[in-house]
């Protein structure tokens, strides 16, 4: 996901534009004469500004040659993985009130960690101790509303 | 023998498993869960944990609160009133959802609850910086009407929250208009008293108990409140209907309930719990020494006073032009 | 000197006692606990406060707190997933420590100067209550809109990138504290239709979020880190008072900074580690070692956080006004127990401030010892392959996410914030100024927005008065440095470090 600064700097330079003209077109405030649109736009305008900025390189000086740690000679299907972990929580967002807890947390830990090549052996204690004791000290500790679904915890 | 502990070990899980069936008549037969809208550390969050603690003593079942936040309130309300209506959520709800929905913000109003019972009422108050020329609320009155529009500025609370349309209210009962006096919005009432102390504004019209401090402090001073009664905490400051003849009722009020269409049994078991949890010497203390209002109220009452907010706030919110049409 | 004895009495009480190391220990537990803040603690405390003596409960308010700030730095450091928005200013600088094989001296170096800051901020309380009262209250939404700005260029010091980038990082974070309606207005912004947005985003998911989240992902595309040569975690203290010493200055800067803005409401603890941090890198001898595990600007940071919440007691001691949002839990909790906030606290009631400030001392001096525990506990995590890590911590994301508003929708903003703190990462922009501006987001429109409508359409007395007429020409100096070196640059043709700013 390295891009260059041309392209995030145009990004930015959209996102401000859109942030200060939608801004511009929330409704005033009856009887105040400044608005809820003047912080957006303010915004917005710097947004564009550094965005401009970015785009043509004016900074670019001062930033630390990062380290380039692309894995190489890996099938480009490999870069995809970095989108395992948001995928698990979208998992977690839809599979939590249906399944319950204590199942979608095994599952999350199990796929994570094989994901990050865990052997099987060490995968499944992981998988089958962590959410019971994150569940106790949450839903015990804490009194945090953990969905109990299909497989209720039995204290 | 081994045999036998473990077949009765098995006896008791297994009776364990069908006790909440069994029990299912009586309510409540396992925890309930008590929403609350508002932030955990707000005055709501506090009544609503004294509350649930002392309902736990009553009711002999643990009453755990949940804090539902987010939306100004709408989040935690709408939830509430979606809950599947069994007895085991339940929750606070406060004046906010008598105006969310005039807003146009959500379309949950009062109706979508069953009241049981009110614990709380805040009326609003008038306070002035210590150094104020105005000595009385009619000195500041007559000082408004005589000035011209915006240039007092108020404040207590956020644009067209609570405070705000009392001091529309105000400002309607004297024949003015409600944007006369210039409304600063601040992030709830402890800001707008430090504000008021640093010189920044000409008054606040939050709660007397959330001015308190600064009242104690010698820093401001409350010139009156607006309630049909004088505070039994603070009997010195005058009520609004007694010096100005204006009769405001609206307040911050606080009300348990649950979603609507609760059963029968589970009314009649917490209504007199409720009411016995008012009345403990713990709940009384604990609102007295945080100069809260106690004003108790059955889910009759309750409900009778929901409508006539959603009918005052409405009326002040279109007034201040903050409906939406 | 009666008051001081009775006080003492008071405090050794036995229920008192139990009431500090019980609470002690349930401050570092939640503390440590990704996404559970320091408020959540003690919020959860209030129900057990009503059935103990006042003393008692004022005191596991106290410490729990305290401990709780502490320990939310230790899955910073270890894990890169800061507790509270305050060690967000450090987390890297602490993970990058841990990752050269020294979590013991930055674990240290934390609980060390976070104690000894406690204690400054409490002598401040003691000394200067006040006075610093006095000082508070001359603020008004004007001081605090250019405090606020201020607070948001440290930022662009603090950046090891690009200063635009970072500002733009910033702008960024601004522009999310926009959603929502919990703006000057009431209207809601930015919300696309959204329930679940007109409440704005929480600070705790986004942290975590672009933090913890952003860490996991770079962890399934970058091969396991050689592992740290297998020795014993040395000692946690050792190497604390040679620190102590090399770097008196900026402690002593980042205690008195701390008790400073701690004094203010609503600007806390979260700003004065990142002033101090801030302040730490532009007068250092060393700017070019921060952002790569140099422990200087964790002394100061560190030193400045805890002094700030001691100090920030004392608006909420005098006047009732919450300097956070645990001082307001406490506020009702005195109330509770009729120790009413107000002067006369201090004259009538002078034996239980005492006690109070005795509660102060005595929960930072615990917090040394059981600090160390919790840090050798906690650090047998790096010790674990991190195959096994990793998922675990995803999984506290979720819950931790959850926990802050028991909304799911947390949970789904923390994977985007995920991948956006992955992406920004990847290209020099720092998240860390992506964190300051939501969470400062709010209070620089607040004042900016009723300081204009207080005006009325005026700018003139944003500099009339005259706190806020020095506040604004610091401002402004921060504002044009990076400009500044830019012409430098682009003249003289050489690199200046981050140091040799125009003020």
């Amino acid at each position: 996901m390295l891009l260059s600064d041309r392209v995030t700097g145009t990004v930015l330079v959209v996102l401000g534009g859109l942030a200060a003209w939608s801004g511009s077109r929330l409704p005033a405030v009856p009887g105040q004469d400044v608005g809820p649109a003047a912080f957006p736009m303010l915004i917005g305008f710097g947004l564009v500004i550094c965005g401009v900025l970015i785009a043509f390189g004016i900074g670019h000086s001062f930033e630390v040659p990062e380290e380039e740690e692309a894995p190489a000679g890996r099938s480009s299907f490999y870069g995809l993985r970095i989108l395992v972990p948001p995928a698990l929580l979208l998992f977690y967002v839809l599979a939590a009130e249906p399944l319950g807890f204590l199942p979608t947390a095994a599952i999350i830990v199990l796929v994570g960690a094989l994901v990050l090549g865990a052997r099987l052996i060490l995968a499944l204690p992981i998988a089958l101790i962590a959410p019971v004791l994150v569940h106790l000290a949450f839903y015990k500790l804490l009194r945090v509303p953990l969905p109990a679904g299909i497989l209720p915890a039995p204290w | 023998m081994t045999m036998i502990d473990r077949r009765s070990l098995l006896g008791a899980g297994a009776a364990l498993l069908a006790a909440p069936a069994l029990a299912q008549s009586r309510w409540p037969a396992r925890p309930v869960q008590m929403l609350c809208p508002w932030a955990a550390g707000g005055g709501t969050d506090a009544v609503l944990r004294i509350a649930a603690t002392l309902l736990e003593k009553e009711l002999g079942q643990p009453f755990n609160v949940v804090n539902r936040t987010g939306g100004s309130g709408v989040v935690g309300h709408a939830a509430l009133a979606a809950s599947p209506p069994d007895g085991y959520t339940l929750g606070i709800i406060t004046s906010e959802i008598c105006m969310l929905h005039w807003q146009g913000l959500t379309e949950v109003t009062y109706k979508n609850f069953t009241p049981l019972g009110q614990l709380n009422n805040d009326p609003p108050g008038i306070q002035v910086n210590a150094s104020s020329a105005y000595k009385d609320v009619k000195q500041l009155a007559d000082a408004i009407k005589a000035s011209q529009p915006g240039k007092f500025k108020a404040s207590g609370t956020g644009q067209g929250g609570i405070w705000h349309l009392a001091l529309a209210s105000w400002l309607g009962a004297m024949g003015l208009k409600a944007d006369h006096v210039r409304w600063v919005p601040s992030n709830g009432a402890a800001p707008a008293m430090q504000d008021l102390a640093a010189g920044g504004l000409d008054f606040t019209t939050c709660s007397v108990p959330e001015a308190r401090a600064m009242l104690d402090a010698g820093r401001a001073r409350s010139l009156a409140v607006m309630a049909p009664e004088r505070l039994s905490a603070f009997s010195n400051i005058p009520t609004l209907k007694e010096t100005m003849g204006i009769d405001i009722t609206a307040g911050a009020m606080r009300i348990i309930a649950g979603p609507s269409n609760l059963p029968a049994e589970v009314k009649a078991a917490i209504e007199p719990a409720l009411k016995k949890v008012f009345d403990s010497k713990e709940y009384q203390e604990f609102m007295n020494a945080r100069g809260f209002g106690l004003v108790y109220a059955d889910g009759a009452g309750a409900g009778r006073a929901l409508e006539a907010a959603d009918k005052s706030l409405g009326d002040a919110m279109k007034a201040a032009g903050l409906a939406k049409a | 000197m009666n008051d001081l004895l009775e006080a003492v009495r008071l405090v050794a009480a036995p229920d008192v006692m139990i009431a500090i190391v019980a609470s002690a220990i349930y401050g570092l537990v939640v503390g440590s606990l990704p996404g559970l803040s320091a408020t959540m603690a003690t919020a959860l405390l209030v129900p057990v406060t009503f059935w103990l003596s006042p003393i008692a409960a004022i005191a596991t308010i106290i410490t729990a707190s305290a401990m709780a700030i502490f320990s939310g730095d230790i899955p910073g450091c270890l894990l890169r997933i800061p507790g509270t928005p305050a060690s967000a200013a450090y987390t890297d600088e602490a993970y990058a420590m841990t990752r050269k094989g020294q979590a013991e001296t930055a674990l240290g170096a934390g609980l060390w100067f976070s104690a000894i800051g406690g204690i400054v901020g409490t002598l401040s309380l003691v000394l200067m209550a006040p006075l610093l009262a006095e000082m508070a209250l001359s603020f008004s939404t004007f001081e605090y809109f250019w405090l606020a700005f201020l607070g948001l260029m440290c930022a662009t010091l603090v950046a090891r990138s690009s200063p635009i980038k970072a500002i733009a990082s910033m702008l960024l974070g601004l522009l999310v504290s926009c959603i929502g309606m919990e703006n000057p207005a009431g209207t809601p912004r930015f919300t696309f239709g959204l329930t679940d947005l007109l409440g704005g985003i929480e600070p705790i998911p986004a942290l975590v979020g672009v933090f913890a989240v952003s860490e996991v992902m770079r962890a399934m595309v970058t091969p396991e880190p050689p592992k740290l040569p297998d020795r014993k975690f040395g000692s946690i203290l050792a190497g604390q008072w040679k620190l102590t010493k090399k770097y008196q200055w900026p402690m002593w800067r980042g205690n008195f900074i701390g008790v400073i803005i701690g004094v203010l409401p609503g600007a806390g603890a979260d700003m004065a580690a990142w002033v101090s941090y801030a302040m730490s890198k532009k007068f250092s001898k060393e700017p070019e070692k921060f952002g790569t595990g140099h422990p200087e600007g964790l002394v100061e940071a560190g030193a400045s956080n805890n002094a700030s919440l001691a100090s920030g007691w004392v608006p909420s001691l005098l006047f009732g006004i919450p300097g956070d949002t645990i001082t307001a839990i406490a506020i009702g909790v005195l109330y509770m127990k009729g120790l009413n906030p107000g002067p006369t606290l201090f004259t009538e009631r002078a034996s239980s401030m005492y006690a109070l400030y005795l509660i102060f001392i005595l929960a930072n001096i615990i917090m040394i010892p059981l600090g160390i525990l919790m840090i050798r506990l906690a650090s047998q995590v790096l010790r674990a392959p991190r195959a096994g890590i990793m998922p675990v911590i995803l999984l506290l994301c979720a819950v931790g996410a959850y926990a802050t508003g028991n909304n799911l929708f947390s949970v789904l903003m923390v994977g985007a914030f995920g991948i956006l703190g992955f992406v920004m990462d990847r290209n020099g922009y720092p998240v860390a100024a992506l964190v300051l501006g939501i969470v400062m987001g709010t209070m620089v429109e607040q004042n900016f927005i009723t300081s204009l409508i207080k005006s009325d359409g005026d700018v003139l007395p944003f500099f009339e008065r005259p706190v806020s007429a020095v506040l604004a020409t610091m401002t402004i100096g921060a504002l044009l440095w990076p400009l500044g070196v830019w012409i430098w640059n682009r003249t003289g043709g050489r690199r200046l470090p981050a140091q040799g700013a125009a003020e």
